[in-house]
């Protein structure tokens, strides 16, 4: 399912939450929200399950606006939380049966079904919640969202606080329910490595704004690097004045970066050179990283 | 165009829900809400402690006050049990309902509820009505036992005064219930709510009883004023219900002094009624409003 929204504000007090947001979601595609702590990605997921009200503006799930299609639009949205807690006397196979019974959706084979998709045992399912570790807690949640085989699954920063083999693995349960709900996936998180490697297409929040939106494969340019200098005098200025003629530069403690193309790195190099002796030299692939800091103002660094 | 919607051809699957879920969909979506708190209230051992919690104190109560032979001697046990009743019950209730909403939203589980095709109100009234049969249940059963013995010790005599006791006792229990989860919605923290929860027993079971005996022993009021006294109070409407079965002035209060007005029971029970219905319907305006 599409989801469109336009010109939507959010004011908590006289905290700007989200400031004429407009952006528009394809349908089918995984789409990641980065931004820092109080960019607005949370409000932005509230408000697309009809968990709080814009002030203003128009947000969209498919053809149905969220304002005016009420509670009966959450029965196409699945959604897992930043903080999912579930009462811990149930067992999981109890709380997937709440979700189920709520949803008006038969018990019977879907509820395995989601069980085995997220990759939680039939053991575990049975067991007290209480007794789930932090990844076995989203993997419930994640279950529970996906168990109505929504249009729309959002995740709000679904692998915060999994360690690293519990992220790939989480990775690999979120192509799996690609693969079988076909759902447009919105995803948030703080980890930009993640964004790249699971999303399609990214925007970044700034404030709660769109600084910067787009197919993850054109942000993250494979010919841009970044270049470190660090001058053997201590002294910056000339070294900063021979790299601007390349690309972009910053001075963070005496270290000259310098965004450039791969191809222009020699020209760099002897540029410099013969300005200024070198103590240290790095050079780095552009990521994510570089698209994401440049959208919040920040030169890369 | 034609009305007759069989296919030319082929032939279609699908789930059918049966037809009372799909003509009741909000009364399965509280049942689901009420089952699976009463579930959680069970395992919480929370009916246990409430049953042994009713049951010792009925059971010593009725060992300890009963010292007049013949029936007369269960009247004054009921009368007795009214008045622990009437500091007990509310307290229990506030204790086991005050963490309804805040609690829930702690354990990050109202947000994951609310995310659900299901209105709040729904989930509140859908809790409600779970913790709601665990009260009821462990307050007849607790105080049933008590019952059981005074039968034993006097005979049947004043049979029907305990049950209007135990009614009562289940009913006060309901309104506080209703309250305590008024309170959890007001509240933005546990230990809030609790201590709202405790301000609130100690107006209706303590203060506002002793200020309006103290009004009543000042001033000379006209008597839709104490009426208006009584309902004011669910702790005092208990009271008042059951003394007034009993045809009693003992057991003490604000409530004594008024066993012998114009009350009727089924004013008394249309208050408390009043009372539970109201505090839940307000706690339902004040989660549909609350920002998670």
């Amino acid at each position: 399912m599409r989801i469109t929204a336009n010109d939507v504000r959010k004011q908590y007090g006289t905290v700007t939450a989200l400031d004429g947001l407009s952006l528009e979601i394809p349908d089918g595609t995984t789409f990641g929200v980065l931004g820092t702590n109080g960019a607005g990605k949370t409000t932005l997921f509230k408000l697309l399950v009809g968990l709080d009200r814009p002030d203003g503006g128009e947000l969209w799930i498919g053809d149905r606006s969220v304002a005016d299609a009420g509670r009966s639009l959450r029965e196409d949205v699945g959604y897992l939380p930043e903080h999912v807690g579930f009462p811990g006397a149930l067992s999981g196979r109890e709380v997937l049966e709440f979700h189920a019974d709520v949803r008006g959706l038969p018990r019977d084979g879907r509820i395995d079904d989601v069980i085995g998709t997220v990759g939680l045992s039939t053991s575990a399912a049975d067991r007290a919640v209480s007794g789930y570790s932090n990844g076995m807690r989203r993997r419930l949640g994640l279950a529970a969202a996906v168990l109505p085989r929504p249009g729309v699954l959002i995740l709000d920063e679904p692998t915060a606080g999994l360690d690293p083999r519990g992220v790939v693995e989480f990775h690999r349960i979120v192509d799996r329910v690609r693969e079988d709900t076909g759902a447009t996936v919105v995803l948030s998180s703080h980890v930009l490595s993640e964004i790249e490697r699971v999303c399609d297409r990214v925007a970044v929040l700034d404030r709660g704004r769109i600084a910067l939106e787009g197919a993850v494969e054109e942000l993250v340019d494979a010919d841009d690097v970044t270049v470190r200098l660090t001058p053997a005098d201590g002294s910056a200025d000339e070294l900063t004045a021979a790299a601007e003629a390349f690309g972009r530069t910053a001075e963070t403690n005496g270290t000259v970066a310098v965004r450039c193309s791969a191809s222009e790195v020699p020209a760099l190099f002897a540029a410099v050179e013969s300005t200024t002796d070198i103590a240290d030299v790095t050079v780095e692939r552009d990521g994510l990283d570089s698209a994401f800091r440049e959208a919040l103002g920040e030169v890369a660094t | 165009m034609t009305d007759d919607p069989r296919p030319d051809g082929g032939y279609a699957t699908g789930y059918a829900r049966p037809t009372d879920e799909r003509r009741w969909p909000r009364l399965r979506r509280v049942g689901t809400v009420a089952r699976t708190e009463y579930r959680l209230a069970i395992r919480s051992r929370w009916a246990i402690a409430l049953v042994g919690l009713f049951g010792l104190f009925g059971a010593m109560l009725a060992t300890f006050s009963g010292s007049a032979v013949g029936p007369e001697g269960m009247e004054r046990v009921v009368a007795s049990l009214t008045s622990l009743a009437v500091y007990l019950v509310p307290l229990a209730a506030l204790a086991f309902g005050y963490d309804a909403v805040v609690g829930r939203e702690t354990d990050g589980w109202l947000e994951v509820v609310f995310s659900l095709p299901i209105s709040r109100a729904q989930v509140v009234v859908g809790s409600y009505l779970g913790r709601a049969v665990v009260l009821a249940g462990a307050t007849v059963i607790g105080f049933g036992a008590t019952g059981g013995l005074l039968v034993r010790e006097f005979g049947t005599a004043y049979w029907g005064a305990f049950l209007a006791f135990l009614g009562g006792a289940v009913a006060v229990g309901l309104v506080f219930l209703a309250v305590a989860f008024l309170v959890s919605a007001v509240a933005r923290e546990k230990t809030h709510a609790l201590g709202l929860a405790l301000l609130a027993w100690l107006w209706f079971v303590l203060v506002a009883d002793l200020l309006a005996l103290g009004v009543v022993a000042a001033f000379e009021l006209p008597e839709f004023v104490l009426t208006a006294f009584v309902l004011a109070n669910p702790a005092t409407s208990f009271r008042v219900l059951v003394l007034g079965e009993l045809g009693t002035t003992s057991g003490g209060g604000f409530a004594a002094a008024f066993a012998a007005t114009s009350l009727s029971s089924g004013l008394l029970v249309a208050a408390l009624f009043a009372w539970a219905i109201g505090s839940l319907a307000i706690a339902s305006v004040l989660v549909s409003r609350r920002r998670l």
